[in-house]
């Protein structure tokens, strides 16, 4: 089986049923993608396929059709996604698990909706869950996010 | 603004994957009778926590109700499907329901194609069988579809058929789909009668 991730096609081993996650963190050793709950229930495992949201462990590898990206694949040090340069510049992250999911859902959100509400905001990362409560900073990091891509 | 063309987009390739073969034959010399009892059983299936849970009217926030939900509640998450019905306007709907149904309880069902809510018009959840009728049979409400056409739609759109094989410990809609399709084509062939005539 064939998979794309962060640009680089892998052939893989792998039953079709295993779901990406397991994938990417256990035969690929992409770990930036989380393990939170494994039933869609906490946003940790969020990556994209051909750009949208998806939650990893709940979706087999067999039924990804499209490319993947991680959070590895989002950006570069030198070259920041404009949401990882709003959560540096609003420091948001405090322990970090949930915030690979965090970054790779606001991204997906606000290239489907470019001018989201605070509403909006709220909605759309409402399934993305922080233990550390740092939802005051995601929602403003998120609204840093969005001005950048509308200025760019 | 982005999202109108994604709706636009959305709307247009509404999701027709794998076709289930059903029988549409129309049935001969149905009587009223016969036709408000298929309705019954139309009914049945209709407000069934697998069909009616998506089928919110006005709000844009599925429910969560039915045998194994407990006491009835919108989508846990602050979920909102938006105007698009698979909420492309915030969070949508395939982040999650994505790929196949898995048979571990609590997780997210999926199809191949869409995860949605129904149209606005079809609103099911907590009405009552003359309001479902009365929606159903009226061109205005119900897409402009003839009966053979309701029941054609049955076959095709596979979101439809996972109230029938939901997984996950789920109670499936009574009857089946090649049923429920066939008491369509009973209720259409009896003129779409509704129980109080
Ligand atoms: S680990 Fe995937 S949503 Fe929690
Ligand atoms: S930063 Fe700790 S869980 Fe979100």
């Amino acid at each position: 089986m064939k998979l794309t991730v962060n640009g680089t096609e892998h052939t893989l081993d792998v039953e079709p049923e295993m779901p990406l996650l397991w994938v990417l963190r256990d035969e690929l050793k992409i770990t930036g993608p989380k393990y939170g709950c494994g039933i869609a229930q906490c946003g940790a495992c969020t990556v994209h396929v051909d750009g949208s949201a998806v939650r990893s462990c709940s979706i087999t590898v067999g039924d990804v059709d499209g490319d993947v990206t991680t959070i590895e694949g989002l950006g570069t040090p030198d070259s920041l996604h404009a949401v990882q340069a709003a959560w540096v510049a609003h420091q948001v992250a405090q322990c970090g698990y949930c915030q690979s999911g965090q970054i790779m859902q606001a991204a997906s959100f606000l290239d489907l909706n470019s001018e989201p509400t605070d509403e909006d905001i709220d909605n759309a990362m409402s399934a993305n869950l922080c233990r550390c409560g740092t939802y005051p900073r995601i929602r403003e990091a998120v609204k840093t996010a969005a001005k950048t891509l509308n200025e760019a | 603004m982005k999202i109108k063309a994604i709706i636009a987009a959305v709307l247009l390739s509404t999701s027709v994957v794998q076709a289930e073969e059903i029988n549409l034959e129309v049935p001969q010399n149905v009587t009223l009778e016969q036709g408000l009892e298929a309705w019954a059983r139309m009914y049945e299936v209709v407000s069934h926590p697998r069909c009616s849970n998506c089928h919110v009217g006005e709000s844009d926030r599925p429910m969560w109700s039915g045998p194994s939900y407990g006491k009835a509640r919108p989508h846990g998450m602050n979920i909102r499907a938006g105007e698009s019905r698979i909420g492309v306007e915030t969070l949508e709907c395939a982040t999650c329901h994505v790929g196949s149904t898995s048979d571990q309880p609590h997780t997210p069902p999926g199809v191949d194609g869409d995860w949605r809510l129904a149209p606005v018009e079809a609103a099911w959840f907590g009405r009552g069988s003359l309001e479902i009728c009365g929606q159903l049979r009226n061109p205005e409400t119900n897409g402009g579809l003839s009966f053979q056409e309701i029941a054609g739609h049955l076959g095709h759109d596979v979101v439809l058929q996972f109230a029938w094989k939901p997984g996950g410990g789920r109670e499936p809609a009574p009857y089946s789909l090649e049923e429920h399709a066939s008491d369509v084509l009973m209720w259409g062939a009896a003129g779409m009668p509704c129980p109080t005539e």
